[in-house]
């Protein structure tokens, strides 16, 4: 279960706080939506629970499964299971797409006190999640991300996913820069790794999404904080009536 | 160095050699030659030769900051007393070679075609392994009775004044390899030129190797200047004459160490329709130099260059290259990397002649670094003399830190800190390692970055 307490975020060279006491909880098998206007926090949110440098934490706690994530750093986080699917995945030139994924799932496997995998092992792993994804094998010998569509980069990004098999997902703005056939291939992507064992954390600006990523709760993030939570009908009347009713103002 | 020992006194701004005062290196070498004249191999032609170039040295002295070619690199800094010649070079057993050919090059099979040097001397029959197609000798042994091509190479590139560490080579050098390809020969094995040393004494080597590629020809040429164990301060000198056609790659590996100087040079000459590519490689803690002379005699000619300098310590690491388009239709090519660690320093200067007649020169160059720490330091200079008025000539160079955001990203994945930093320390430097020929070479070059990443990585985490 990921618990959320009373979460106060500022930059760190900046005294603007951007995240003012969030409280969120996501048991685990379920999905949980984050909606809310550009400059809510929603990237912020996103970014701290996978422990990027440049924010501090100045009140409250994130806790995973009852542990507290906030001093950890993001390698640490990940062999607890954390995983963020970038809103922009990035490009590193000179690194084969299979290298970097196989340093990363030995990586936290090593971490997590598991064997590591072996090459055949591995490329039977990937070999299945990407041909589930769409993902041709050729792209992967490329360098990460390099030259790739944004349709590609997301679905390279849901594939990172299926390969780590974290406990924890927080899909920051996945459908964005999507059309509408990359939309449903990488949200079935998403649905195939919902299980009792997982929890979801799907963020996204517009409720077209949630059509295929159906959550089991909606909450509406305005001004650094939980302003509405209801069942995924919130969703379609966000879509409806925008986010004005919303505009909370920070306790 | 003392003030006293300078070769030059200023006036108002003004450099000119009032009363010539040598510095206590330029005098060891100037006695180091005078000792060793007469069991320095070569016949007349050559002592003529050497006796001029120790001359033109005496003139000029070590180069210093205030000459332009090498304002970064103050030799007369770095060497500050001259280490003895080595003379005393024992011929090494067949054990100890066969350990310099493994070592040249982990990872590469170069027993094919060989020919190994200890402190400047080729290392008897088991120093040079032969494949039929290639005509490979020591160059002490033909010295006395040149073939005259070769007397007629060295005379061109040794007797210069105007450039004292060549000339100081010409004047020292006591062995080194020469190769005669006949035109049309094809040899996919790389021929191996390999230098090592022995004994525990801090010692000067000089060597010279001459390479003739005839019409048509191609050959792989992997040279390799292994770690030394004791302090040495080395000057060699690559001459290649690339004939009609010709195709050349040639891998230079330089493994340095700290209180080591590597002054090496290549020249190379390239005719009509030819190619060379060559790559350098860089890795330690010492004082290297590499000077590169190419010039186009030919048209529709190519010389593409890599280079990966790994850097780390006081380290300091320095490119200077002047490639000559006397000819037009002809294309020239650099990217050249650095990794500097700790006061690691890198030095990258790309000077490009375009002569008036060379029209449709097609010349770009690209210096770019990577800074592991606060101390490194990075001096990029490229310098284009365009005569010629169609022409297409560019230069970058770029230096940056490891970008955070990706950092990030990789650890996001589970990548603990000090992989991520190597995955793309290595994923910059590969870019450059993707030039060099052929594939088993490339490979092992590779190994030898993730090898020192690695090494700098466990260092870091001390």
């Amino acid at each position: 279960m990921l618990e959320i307490k009373n979460l106060h975020v500022k930059l760190e060279d900046e005294d603007k706080e951007i995240l003012k006491g969030l409280s969120l909880t996501v048991p685990k098998g379920e999905v949980h939506a984050i909606m809310g206007p550009n400059g809510s926090g929603k990237s912020t949110l996103a970014h701290v629970l996978a422990g990027r440098d440049g924010y501090e934490v100045t009140e409250g706690e994130i806790l995973w499964n009852g542990e507290s994530l906030t001093e950890l750093e993001p390698d640490e986080r990940a062999a607890k299971g954390v995983f963020l699917a970038f809103q922009y995945p990035m490009e590193i030139p000179g690194v084969a797409g299979l290298t970097f994924l196989r340093t990363a799932a030995n990586a936290v496997r090593k971490k997590r006190g598991e064997a590591e995998l072996s090459t055949p092992e591995f490329l039977k792993l990937v070999r299945g999640k990407a041909e589930q994804l769409n993902i041709d094998m050729d792209m992967l010998k490329r360098p990460v991300n390099v030259g790739f569509s944004g349709g590609e980069k997301k679905r390279a990004e849901i594939l990172q996913m299926a390969v780590l098999e974290p406990s924890l997902c927080v899909l920051d703005e996945t459908d964005s820069g999507l059309d509408i056939d990359a939309l449903k291939i990488v949200a079935e992507g998403v649905n195939a790794l919902r299980s009792p064992d997982r929890a979801m954390l799907v963020i996204t600006h517009y409720q077209r999404l949630l059509n295929y990523i159906v959550p089991d709760r909606v909450h509406v993030l305005s001004n650094g904080r939980i302003q509405a939570s209801g069942g995924k009908d919130l969703a379609l009347e966000l879509e409806k009536s925008g986010y004005a009713a919303y505009q909370g103002k920070a306790a | 160095m003392s003030i006293a020992q300078q070769i030059t006194t200023e006036t108002k701004g003004r450099a000119a050699p009032v009363q010539v005062l040598k510095t206590k290196a330029e005098t060891a070498l100037a006695e180091a030659f005078a000792q060793a004249e007469r069991s320095l191999p070569g016949g007349d032609w050559l002592r003529q030769l050497r006796r001029a170039a120790i001359g033109a040295f005496g003139a000029e002295g070590l180069p210093h900051r205030r000459v332009e070619e090498w304002k970064f690199t103050d030799l007369r800094a770095f060497m500050r007393e001259a280490f003895p010649l080595a003379t005393d070079a024992v011929l090494p057993k067949p054990a100890a070679i066969e350990e310099l050919v493994r070592d040249a090059l982990a990872g590469a099979d170069l027993a094919k075609a060989f020919a190994v040097f200890v402190d400047g001397r080729g290392a008897g029959e088991a120093g040079l392994s032969a494949i039929s197609e290639v005509d490979g000798a020591f160059l002490a042994r033909l010295a006395d009775h040149p073939p005259p091509w070769l007397e007629a190479e060295i005379s061109e590139v040794g007797g210069h004044v105007g450039d004292s560490t060549l000339a100081l080579n010409t004047a020292l050098f006591t062995d080194g390899a020469v190769i005669d390809i006949a035109n049309g020969r094809e040899i996919d094995t790389p021929i191996a030129l390999i230098f090592g040393d022995a004994g525990s004494e801090s010692r000067t080597v000089a060597t010279r190797n001459v390479v003739r590629v005839g019409k048509g020809a191609k050959i792989v040429l992997v040279e390799s200047h292994l770690v030394p164990n004791a302090p040495r301060q080395v000057n060699t000198l690559t001459q290649l004459v690339i004939g009609d056609g010709a195709e050349v790659v040639h891998v230079k590996l330089v493994a340095s160490r700290e209180g080591s100087i590597h002054l090496g040079r290549t020249v190379a000459r390239l005719g009509a329709n030819a190619s060379y590519r060559p790559f350098e490689m860089v890795v330690g803690n010492g004082v290297v130099r590499n000077d590169l002379a190419v010039t186009f005699r030919g048209q529709h000619s190519s010389f593409d260059l890599g280079g990966a300098k790994l850097v780390s310590g006081h380290g300091h690491a320095d490119t200077t290259l002047v490639v000559d388009h006397a000819v037009p239709h002809c294309t020239s090519r650099e990217l050249v990397k650095c990794v500097l660690a700790d006061r690691g320093r890198g030095v990258f200067q790309g000077k490009v002649i375009v002569r008036p007649d060379a029209q449709k020169t097609d010349g770009k160059q690209m210096a770019q670094a990577l800074m592991l720490s606060q101390d490194a330091e990075f001096d990029s200079k490229p310098e284009l003399e365009i005569y010629a008025d169609d022409v297409i000539c560019g230069h970058g160079s770029t230096s940056a830190e490891i970008d955070p955001e990706l950092i990030f990203y990789l650890r996001s994945r589970g990548i603990p800190l000090a992989e991520a930093q190597a995955m793309l320390v290595e994923s910059f430097i590969g870019e450059a390692i993707d030039k060099a020929e052929p594939e088993e070479v490339q490979d092992a070059l590779r190994a030898l970055a993730r090898g020192w990443l690695a090494r700098e990585a466990q260092s870091a985490g001390k």
